[in-house]
């Protein structure tokens, strides 16, 4: 199950209505988004920004279905998450959701194969000659052939980044979140990984939500969401002009 | 579960790439898989050899006794020494014909247990006995006979001053006054011409008024089973005779343990040279250095006087002048050149040894018996008065590869007769003449014991009953030292008492005290089989509605049979301590490599990993780790127990003879052990890793989030 077809084009296949989440501190507790209602259609390549605290990333993590609101409502593909049981979220990251993470978060143990094989075997329903030829296909598309059986510590910061899309992509995953997917890339590779982000965007439909500082990520968005203590202080089309911001 | 191959090679991938880790955890798990290994295997051996001892030379597989016995069984010896309350077996013949029908039961010797002292009177008596029969043949007045009166007036003397000496030590001399009178007339020309008119008169008085004051002589406390001797003999393979010859079937006889009587009986000077010849042949000590051989030494040489005492005179004149050529001493008596021969040190000891059992040994009584002689036992019958039998010895013999345990030398044979006249049956007709007399005296209440003396008690003439046919001597209470004489039975006497024969019938109508149940060979073997039998049999005896008790060989051997639990129990203990540490480090290390995975843990919980595939990635870590350094202990383990087996296992102490069933043990292993000790490793494994992989299903996929 690497795509999805039930939901309407017009529907948003991810919803946030009134979305306010808590983190206990102590005895207090801290506010990280204050009623945040957001739609995200279907096959969008959003980028969401913001300073830090901004609740970027928290954020994420509601629409990752990593964690749940505190008060208010996300539903991904119609389902609330609040409403979920643990194991039921866990198989909706595992079957509608890719991940990359800004430290790239790979198996040290493994090699770039294996790594990107892991998603598939959880998964589980593919041939063994199937899984292995959509993760040469993955392996191919990020331009890690070479390495197929390196294992992480042998490669380049830009190289463990594209096996971690890699690994988010190969489910073909309705969703994508991406933690800051370029902070740890060269420009090039950078806008490589986008286009090609962008090139799964546009065939398989792939809804792409991303975090960034990078102004030049942030002009490949066709949507940019801004954060500030919270709240979302605007929602508009990229300026396609923007320069990128200080790090 | 999904992705197992991967959980394979991450837990793999893992361990290679913390090698120390996996090295101590591992070599922990493949020490405590070797232990368990060896430890079993070893136990099993033991229990094993145990077995044969124990089977083979006592017990048989099972044992039955009185279901309503005071004490459990102990056939090895129990807590009361000797004086265990195993009730009866009234009827074994019956017995025999039920448990013999049980499908799978070979044989049912029967059996019956006993304490015993055994005399040969003193060494006065003998000399006595020995001129009494010179006298009745008229040759008195030769050379042999006169040496035995040389030898009688050297004892006299030396009673003579024994009696003295302790007379200082009595506060009422009156009958020790008597005595050395006594002595004093002995000693005199007079008796000495009368003893020439009229020797059997003489040896009269000398018997009752002068030996008495000599004493028992040595008693020896003989423990005894009575039993079928031929089915005995038969079924128990490790019974062999070492000297002398089976008693024959129908016959009355002894046969004495030679482990008993070279430990027990032998004449103490030669048991103290043979304990530390022993003890510097097999263990290597030295006289100098072990304080208790020093003490042995020691004693040694003080013990000259006994062997001088039992010399004749011409084999004292022959030794006299042995010993002087071969010690190289040229002056001194006798005396003085036995203590020399007897001052042995490490030097030697071995030559000293030798010259001992060469020129002194045989000539004189080593042994308080000889093959062929008869003995008096006496016991305490369960009624409470002092039976005496005299019987015959045939033989010593061993437990073959147990020769030198002092566990199966505990026990000496005689034939079930003998048993049962110790024991004190009375037969039907006994039974009905006490009733009698009851009646007769006109008690209404009598007392057992004073209806028993009542029987038992009186003079010669009224022991018309069956006992007495096969040479029984009962009293009423135990010999007093003016008795002595009366119930000492002549050489014609002792000779028809051990002449008279008994059927299979007679013997196997009776009571017993217990009876071993020997299984087919077939069917034997496993402790199952033993016990699927034992269910049997008890269940036999109980339709047939007889009062028994089945008992496994374990159950039935006392103390000795619950060592191996006992050294199970240690071993358990100690590989459960081992263990208990094992786990608290693998439970330590895999807590730490947990901890420093949170991110990677939460990045597979992010990416879709469930719990249940968190806890198994952790645990299949363990387990594959445990499985690996599992199978390494358990083909070291086997390797140690192959070795053992090739070289053996010296046993270095009697107890450890009797549990080996033999000089060395030759331990083997089997499935079962190195499955048992995986099956234990991998139960450890999981049970360490139980906690960590607990924790590690805690780690929430948002650990993988934000930076590192």
């Amino acid at each position: 199950m690497t795509t999805h077809t039930e939901t309407p084009e017009a529907a948003p296949i991810v919803e946030l209505i009134g979305v306010t989440k808590d983190y206990p501190l102590g005895k207090l507790t801290v506010p990280a988004l204050r009623g945040i209602d957001l739609a995200i259609a279907r096959g969008d390549f959003i980028a969401i920004a913001g300073p830090s605290g901004s609740g970027k990333t928290t954020l994420l993590n509601l629409v990752g279905c990593v964690d749940v609101p505190t008060a208010g409502a996300v539903r991904i593909g119609g389902q609330t998450t609040g409403e979920l049981k643990e194991t039921q979220l866990t198989s909706l990251r595992l079957h509608k959701l890719g991940f990359i993470f800004q430290t790239f978060n790979l198996v040290g143990v493994l090699n770039v194969f294996q790594n990107i094989e892991l998603p598939l075997l959880l998964q589980g329903g593919l041939s063994k000659t199937e899984r292995e030829r959509r993760v040469a296909e993955m392996i191919e598309k990020v331009d890690l052939t070479p390495q197929t059986r390196q294992r992480p510590n042998e490669l380049s910061g830009g190289q463990r980044q594209r096996v971690a899309i890699a690994r988010a992509l190969v489910t073909r995953p309705a969703i994508v979140m991406a933690d800051e997917p370029t902070a740890n890339l060269d420009s090039g590779t950078g806008g490589a990984i986008i286009e090609l982000m962008k090139e799964i965007n546009r065939v398989d439909h792939t809804t792409f939500i991303f975090s960034t500082h990078d102004a030049h990520v942030m002009s490949h968005a066709r949507r940019l969401v801004e954060l500030v203590d919270g709240r979302i202080v605007s929602d508009r089309a990229p300026d396609r002009q923007a320069q990128p911001e200080g790090a | 579960m999904r992705g197992t191959g991967i959980l394979f090679r991450m837990a793999l991938r893992s361990l290679a790439s913390h090698k120390v880790k996996s090295l101590i955890v591992g070599s922990i798990m493949l020490f405590g898989t070797a232990l368990v290994v060896v430890g079993t295997a070893l136990l099993d051996s033991v229990e094993a050899g145990m077995q044969q001892s124990i089977t083979k030379s006592l017990s048989g597989d099972l044992q039955m006794y009185d279901s309503e016995a005071k004490d459990d069984l102990a056939l090895f010896g129990g807590m009361a020494m000797g004086a265990d309350d195993y009730g009866e077996v009234p009827d074994f013949a019956r017995v025999q014909t039920v448990v013999e029908a049980v499908p799978g039961v070979e044989a049912v010797v029967p059996m019956g247990i006993g304490l015993a002292t055994m005399s040969r009177g003193s060494e006065l008596d003998r000399t006595l006995d020995a001129l009494r029969q010179a006298a009745r043949a008229g040759t008195i007045a030769g050379e042999q006979g006169q040496a035995l009166v040389a030898r009688l007036e050297r004892l006299i003397d030396l009673l003579r001053t024994e009696l003295i000496n302790s007379r200082a030590l009595l506060q009422d001399t009156t009958e020790v006054d008597a005595q050395i009178a006594s002595i004093e007339r002995a000693r005199g020309d007079a008796f000495w011409a009368e003893f020439a008119a009229d020797p059997v008169a003489a040896l009269d008085f000398l018997d009752s008024k002068v030996a008495p004051a000599g004493g028992e002589g040595l008693l020896y406390y003989l423990r005894y089973l009575g039993t079928d001797l031929d089915q005995f003999a038969r079924y128990f393979d490790r019974f062999r005779i070492v000297e002398g010859e089976p008693v024959p079937t129908g016959h009355r006889g002894l046969l004495i343990n030679q482990r008993f009587a070279d430990s027990q009986l032998k004449l103490k000077v030669a048991r103290l040279l043979d304990d530390i010849h022993d003890a510097m042949t097999q263990n290597g000590a030295r006289i100098a250095t072990d304080p208790a051989l020093t003490a042995k030494a020691r004693q040694v040489a003080s013990l000259y006087g006994a062997i001088s005492l039992m010399l004749s005179p011409e084999d004292a004149h022959a030794t006299e002048t042995e010993l002087r050529r071969a010690l190289g001493i040229t002056d001194g008596t006798l005396d003085t050149l036995l203590e020399a021969l007897l001052t042995v040190d490490d030097a030697n000891f071995a030559e000293r040894y030798a010259l001992f059992y060469d020129l002194i040994g045989p000539r004189i009584t080593l042994y308080p018996y000889r093959v062929g002689d008869v003995v008096t036992l006496r016991a305490w019958t369960r009624r409470g008065y002092m039976k005496s039998v005299n019987v015959k010895v045939y033989g010593t013999f061993k437990f073959e590869g147990l020769e030198r345990s002092e566990l199966s030398g505990a026990a000496n044979l005689v034939d079930l007769m003998t048993f049962r006249d110790l024991y004190g049956q009375m037969t039907a007709a006994q039974e009905e003449e006490l009733r009698a007399i009851r009646e007769e005296v006109g008690l209404e209440h009598v007392g057992r014991a004073d209806a028993e003396a009542a029987f038992f008690g009186g003079d010669a003439d009224s022991q018309v009953t069956g006992a007495e046919a096969f040479g029984t001597f009962d009293e009423m209470h135990p010999p007093t030292s003016d008795e002595r004489s009366d119930e000492r039975p002549s050489e014609a006497a002792r000779r028809t008492i051990t002449d008279e024969t008994f059927t299979r019938e007679q013997m196997l109508d009776g009571v017993v005290l217990n009876a071993a149940v020997i299984l087919d060979r077939d069917a034997q073997g496993g402790t199952g089989d033993i016990e699927v039998a034992r269910v049997r049999v008890q269940a036999a005896v109980d339709a047939a509605g007889l009062k028994l008790k089945v008992v496994d060989w374990r159950a039935a051997s006392g103390i000795i049979g619950q060592f191996v639990l006992v050294v199970r129990g240690v071993l358990i203990l100690a590989i459960g301590i081992i263990f208990i540490v094992a786990l608290v480090i693998i439970n330590n290390s895999m807590l730490m490599a947990t901890l420093e995975r949170v991110r990677e843990i939460g990045t597979l919980r992010a990416i879709g990993a469930q719990r249940s595939f968190v806890q198994a990635m952790v645990m299949i870590e363990t387990l594959v780790l445990g499985l690996l350094s599992g199978t390494a202990g358990a083909g070291l383990g086997a390797g140690i127990i192959t070795w053992m087996g090739h070289v053996g296992l010296p046993a270095t102490s009697d107890i450890l003879v009797f549990l080996f069933s033999g000089p060395r043990l030759r331990p083997t292993f089997g499935a079962s052990h190195l499955l048992i000790a995986l099956v234990v490793i991998l139960i450890v494994s999981l049970i360490s890793t139980w906690y960590p992989a607990r924790i590690a299903t805690r780690v929430q996929p948002v650990e993988a989030m934000g930076d590192a």
